[in-house]
């Protein structure tokens, strides 16, 4: 311990500090500027960014000693009187931010680059220069497109006249009109400014933190814990092992096979094994070196088929269920005649694919404050499902569902990766009521990897047949998805890999036949796209093999295939809009497709893909009666309207796409509308951000709460005076008939309702339709509404490495309408980054059941430089049940990129990809078969 | 309980030697410290004194004499690009300074800490937890190596790109330790064995790099990677050719130390990539496999000959 000075942001700090300790510690923890965010621990992510004496570094790896008298500027100086700085304004208004976990440390990293840059060498210098500058910064949201386009803005400026001008910022007040206005989210300047908490930046009170012991074999039985001595260090409050936790958990009822700390035996590198509460998290990595476990090993179960081998009821992973082997779903649809598909095809394809597993990557890590007191437990955790956590949590702590609170703070990104109730926020609740103290969690990077709920692995077979005429005959799917230890998702997973392709293609004779394996790795589960990005690959692959087959321009292939609107699929989906051919249509025009198909040099490539999603999964996953979401307004005498839901904004916009509802159906400004959510004490049942349902479903709600606050508005003017309700505009914050005999201002018309009675209250729900045959299976991915979209992507393949440079990827995606089309961008831009990055780059590795890239250096997430230019097209088809004709666009549109890159890889240089990420030495084999055979065939 | 830990700032080069003498224990040098830290932070570093000699100025200076251009070992990598020397006539040594980890990174590492930067294995840069589990390897006191499945060497890459152009380049290096001071060539300092991959005195510190000014030549960098940055290599090649017709190959990533291979114009290309190939070490410990990174060494120099106009 040493003392040290220090200015930070132009105040002086005299701090004690450990002498190893790091910058982003001081800060975050000492001086409690929380606007630092630390992602990765070990400077590969650039989320902890800071200016030290005006130079940018990584705070997450600065000795806080080295900043002895130094002058630190953390985000939170930037802005200045109360007024943003003019790059926080542009980050604001380009809408660069979504969950904004990277936004602080990306300005830091911008801001101490523009005065770097040079315009002397050209615009597309600049740019690379941009992007350079960036590229030490990663984000999983935005695809970097709107964070490229603000720090252009505000360089542009700077560099051109060496200050800048003053800029109209847009922001909720100056934007007129609600549905269909882009517009930057409504907390857009809390994370811009630092000042939006994040589960880990919630410094709670005299709370202690807990850190885990985790398994070091993939199966072992657990003989013994020794903990004693672990107890007895000072500054040790409480250690818990499994058997404290006997109750079982899981995400979907029919899995319940979790337990909170493994017991009897482990099923993962990884899995905890003990948790201590301590003084600090310093103890209590401390006290976990020192606690002794004695494992006898058991024979592990690394891959699929390992799985599926019969083994003795005591080598099971798991105990329960029918099979004979370690397989935890089997299922089979068929629809139509298959055989006869086959027979009345003329060319039929058939193919073999792999996929590694990946992971989320969101940048914040996991984290979570338990407390109890006499009303019960309140849990901040970063979650986007607080609702089935709640139940989670009451069932495990046994308690009644009255006395669990759970509050989701600002999230930084989740894409399916927050959506299962996690150990870590079961064990900080039990330790929080056996301490009787708040705990603290918050894991590493690399336990993030470790809990991991990400795509599966899989493999799959899948044939297909097809007309000399281009039209689809028959689809038939085999595929196999590794489910790792636990069962999470993994039931829906296995259904939606089949049952999502029977669109957007009209297929007569489909069927397929899935099953999910337990094996002794971190379990899989939900991530963006569930369930049917890798089959889409598989389908979207073959197609395109099928179409060069006939010698069929695979656009029109596709187009001669299209599922019409107002359908029914053969698996009995109700298909209402549906823009297939708008959008590929749409990405044809812009890539000049038929202009360059089949024209394109050696090494240079088109590709084109399709796809679809649903918009909220039409059944809840535990059964009950509840609506799938109710919102709740409440109009007081001020003439706010405050929105309570239970939907989870992680980052995806959604409380502003309520506001933006509200606003609308009110005519009133956002100004007005405040948004309180994801808090089970506070706001009414929302099942959580999965599925892509909260736009659809949530949104239909608000738009219903809002209706029925409009009636009551009507009927309290009716009292008053003879109004013909047809007749009244609620606009610009008016009220008024058209014969202006009424026309009021909003707090008039506030002031009437309100008289004699306070404040009013209305509820609104959604309720999805009855859907689906009735045969079993019938529900996996039934949905009110589905999106449609399509991709073109280019590469650049060099031919002597196997490099694949994606240089652009055009997008259409069919979101029926955009609520706030700057929000639906970021969406679509954000959907084919994460996209490119399974193409290309991303995927877990494994060393006999463990992990290897478990970190941000080594897992590798497309950077700013990787990504290439992505042109988003927003799609319009008015849907007939979505708020105002919207559906999903936050998951569907990943799909068809990584099949468009893949099929512009073949268009290229002739190799057709069959495993993910696209392998260089795979491309260089393939292509030396292919001079082989072309020599072989010509010689 | 936990252990005390320290951390001083030297004030001179002499300050620092004198407190590394002194330590009783384990000590660290921080000049960038990118590197060190996240190896601590990983337990594969657990020095309990961290010597910290980025604020001595004099070993920051970039200077020239008649015959040599002289880097100081603490200049950061970002910073190199400010001199004019380095900009006119040794580009090449931007583009592999530029090539190292990411821009915010390379505002902080420095020249010389790149030079020194721990050798990597996919086996050794994790955790402790980690290392544990996987069962420690060669290069965590365990008794084998594990990445090629029972070897009683160690296989950690040189992952240095700064490095590899440097010895292209000819350059030496000034080190100063408590014995006093000497100028060696670049690679002698690096042993080749991937647990203790370098032969400095434990408590050398570089002062200098020194690249001779009067050869005139031109070089060709390049380097394997999964992404456009932050990357450590897979692979690295400097080629530099000289007025005086004379070629070195420097490759980096494919063995525990830089691989070096010196020739002429007129020699046979293809024998110098067989040579530059059959003295890698290469296993499976990286992002790519051992065959795709022999297989890019081809590739790579084929192109950098190339550029030379030397094929």
């Amino acid at each position: 311990m040493q003392q040290i000075s220090l200015k930070i942001n132009g105040r002086q700090y005299h701090l004690l500090v450990d002498d190893h300790e790091m910058l982003s510690h001081v800060i975050r923890e000492k001086v409690g500027l929380t606007g630092t965010k630390v992602g990765c621990e070990q400077g590969s992510c650039g989320a902890c960014t800071v200016l030290m004496n005006g130079k940018a570094v990584l705070s997450c790896i600065t000795p806080a000693m080295r900043c002895d008298n130094a002058e630190i500027t953390t985000i939170e100086a930037l802005a200045k009187d109360g007024k943003l700085h003019k790059l926080q304004e542009k980050f604001v208004e380009k809408g660069a931010i979504q969950c904004g976990f990277c936004t602080p440390g990306m300005v830091m990293t911008a801001l101490s680059l523009t005065p770097t840059l040079t315009k002397e060498k050209g615009e597309d210098s600049f740019l690379f220069q941009i992007k350079e500058g960036l590229s030490g910064n990663l984000c999983r949201c935005t695809g970097y497109k709107k964070i490229i386009e603000a720090v252009v803005e505000y360089a542009s400026e700077y560099t051109d006249k060496e200050q800048i001008n003053e800029i109209e910022v847009i922001t909720k007040q100056t934007l007129k009109g609600a549905v269909g206005v882009p517009r930057p989210y409504i907390e857009a300047e809390k994370k811009v400014r630092g000042a939006a908490e994040y589960a880990d930046d919630i410094m709670a009170k005299n709370a202690l933190h807990c850190k885990f012991l985790r398994s070091i074999h993939s199966h072992a039985l657990i003989e013994d814990i020794d903990f004693q001595d672990a107890l007895n260090l000072q500054g040790v409050h409480y250690i818990a092992t499994g058997k404290e936790l006997p109750v079982k958990f899981g995400v979907l009822p029919i899995s319940q096979d979790e337990t909170a700390i493994a017991i009897e035996k482990v099923r993962y590198i990884g899995e905890i094994v003990a948790a201590v509460a301590a003084d600090t998290e310093e103890i209590a990595v401390a006290a976990c070196k020192l606690i002794k476990v004695k494992y006898k090993p058991i024979k592990a179960f690394l891959s699929i088929d390992d799985s599926l081998n019969d083994v003795g009821e005591n080598e099971k992973i798991h105990t329960y269920g029918k099979f004979n082997n370690n397989i935890h779903k089997k299922a089979e649809l068929r629809f139509g005649d298959q055989p006869q598909g086959i027979s009345e095809a003329d060319v039929t394809g058939k193919m073999s694919f792999e996929f590694d597993g990946i992971n989320h990557g969101f940048t914040e890590p996991h984290a979570a404050t338990a407390s109890w007191d006499e009303n019960g437990l309140t849990i901040i955790t970063a979650t986007q499902v607080p609702h089935y956590l709640h139940r989670a949590l009451a069932k495990v702590m046994e308690v009644p569902l009255s006395s669990v609170r759970v509050v989701k703070p600002y999230l930084g990104g989740g894409f399916g990766g927050k959506s299962d109730p996690f150990p870590h926020e079961i064990i900080v609740a039990h330790l929080a009521r056996k301490t009787g103290r708040p705990i603290k969690v918050r894991l590493s990077r690399e336990e993030v990897f470790l809990t991991n709920h990400g795509r599966h692995p899989s493999r799959m077979t899948v044939e297909m047949g097809i007309s000399k005429d281009g039209i689809l005959k028959v689809l038939d799917a085999d595929i196999a998805i590794d489910g790792g230890a636990y069962g999470s998702f993994g039931v829906v997973t296995s259904y939606y890999n089949g049952v999502l392709l029977q669109a957007p293609y009209k297929l007569n004779n489909f069927g397929f036949r899935t099953y999910r394996v337990y094996t002794n790795k971190p379990q899989c589960g939900a991530m963006r796209g569930h369930g049917a990005v890798n089959s889409r690959f598989a389908v979207e692959s073959l197609i395109d093999d099928l179409a060069f087959q006939i010698k069929m321009d695979p656009c029109e292939l596709r187009m001669n295939n299209f599922l019409d609107s107002n359908t029914l699929t053969v698996g009995q989906y109700r298909i209402t809009s549906n823009g297939s051919r708008e959008s590929l249509e749409k990405v044809m025009e812009q890539s000049e497709w038929k202009k360059r198909i089949g024209k394109l040099k050696k090494g240079k490539g088109i590709g084109v893909a399709c796809g679809f999603f649903i918009s909220g999964s039409a059944l809840p996953i535990i059964w009950n009666e509840l609506p799938q979401s109710v919102v709740h307004l409440k109009l007081d005498f001020d003439g706010r309207v405050l929105i309570t839901s239970g939907s989870s904004d992680i980052g995806q916009g959604s409380d502003t796409m309520l506001a933006i509802i509200v606003s609308e159906v009110l005519g009133i400004g956002l100004d007005k509308i405040f948004v309180l959510a994801a808090d089970t004490l506070l706001t009414p049942v929302d099942f959580g951000s999965y599925s892509s349902r909260v736009t659809f479903m949530v949104g239909n709600a608000a738009k219903d709460a809002a209706e029925n606050l409009k009636k009551e508005i009507i009927e309290a003017l009716a009292k008053q005076q003879d109004i013909n309700s047809e007749e009244l505009n609620f606009t610009d914050n008016r009220i008024f008939s058209y014969d202006k005999k009424i026309d009021l201002s909003w707090l008039e018309v506030v002031d009437i309702l309100t008289a004699n009675r306070g404040a009013v209250s209305v509820s609104g729900k959604y309720i999805s339709p009855k859907l689906g045959g009735d045969f079993k299976g019938a529900g996996a991915g039934l949905s009110p509404s589905y999106s449609f979209g399509a991709v073109v992507a280019e590469v650049d393949v060099d031919t002597e490495t196997g490099y694949v440079k994606v240089t652009n990827i055009w997008g259409a995606h069919d979101c029926g309408k955009a609520i706030n089309p700057l929000a639906v961008e970021g969406q679509l831009e954000g959907s084919w980054h994460m996209g490119l990055g399974q193409a290309v780059s991303e995927q877990m590795k494994y060393y006999k059941g463990l992990l290897f890239n478990n970190n941000f250096l080594d897992y590798k997430i497309p950077t700013s430089l990787d990504t290439p230019d992505i042109h988003a097209n927003i799609i319009e088809t008015i849907d007939p049940e979505g708020p105002f004709g919207a559906k999903e666009a936050g998951e569907g549109a990943i799909h068809p990129v990584i099949p468009a890159i893949a099929n512009a890889v073949f268009n290229a240089v002739g190799v057709r990809i069959t495993k993910l990420p696209i392998n260089v030495e795979d491309i260089l084999a393939k292509m030396k078969e292919n001079r082989l055979l072309s020599e072989k065939m010509n010689g | 309980m936990i252990l005390a830990k320290t951390y001083i700032k030297a004030t001179s080069v002499g300050h620092a030697l004198a407190l590394a003498n002194e330590s009783g224990g384990s000590f660290r040098y921080l000049a960038g410290g990118t590197d060190v830290m996240v190896n601590k932070f990983q337990g594969n570093d657990e020095a309990d004194l961290l010597i910290d000699i980025s604020d001595i100025e004099s070993l920051k200076d970039i200077s020239s004499t008649d015959s040599h251009l002289i880097i100081g070992a603490s200049a950061c990598l970002d910073d190199l690009k400010k001199n004019q020397i380095i900009a006119l006539h040794f580009s090449i040594l931007l583009e592999a300074a530029n090539a190292v980890a990411s821009p915010t990174i390379r505002k902080t590492a420095t020249i010389g800490g790149n030079l020194l930067c721990e050798n990597r294995c996919t086996f050794y840069n994790q955790s402790a937890w980690w290392r544990e589990a996987a069962g420690h390897c060669l290069k965590c006191n365990g008794p084998t190596c594990l990445a090629s499945g029972g070897n009683k060497n160690c296989f950690s890459k040189f992952v240095s790109d700064t490095a590899v152009v440097l010895i292209s380049l000819n350059a030496t290096i000034e080190v100063i330790d408590s014995e006093g001071i000497s100028i060696i060539p670049l690679e002698n300092i690096y042993t080749g064995d991937g647990v203790n991959p370098r032969q400095l005195s434990k408590t050398a510190i570089i002062r200098s790099i020194q690249i001779p000014l009067l050869e005139d030549s031109i070089s060709v960098f390049k380097k394997l990677r999964k992404r456009e940055t932050l990357d450590f290599t897979s692979l690295s090649t400097a080629v530099t050719l000289r007025k005086n017709g004379k070629l070195r190959i420097a490759l980096g990533g494919v063995h525990a130390k830089p691989v070096i291979v010196d020739g002429s114009i007129g020699d046979d290309l293809n024998a110098l990539i067989s040579q530059s190939v059959s003295k890698t070490r290469i296993i499976d410990n990286d992002t790519y496999s051992k065959s795709y990174r022999k297989e890019m060494i081809t590739v790579f120099l084929k192109r950098s000959f190339e550029v030379l106009k030397l094929s």
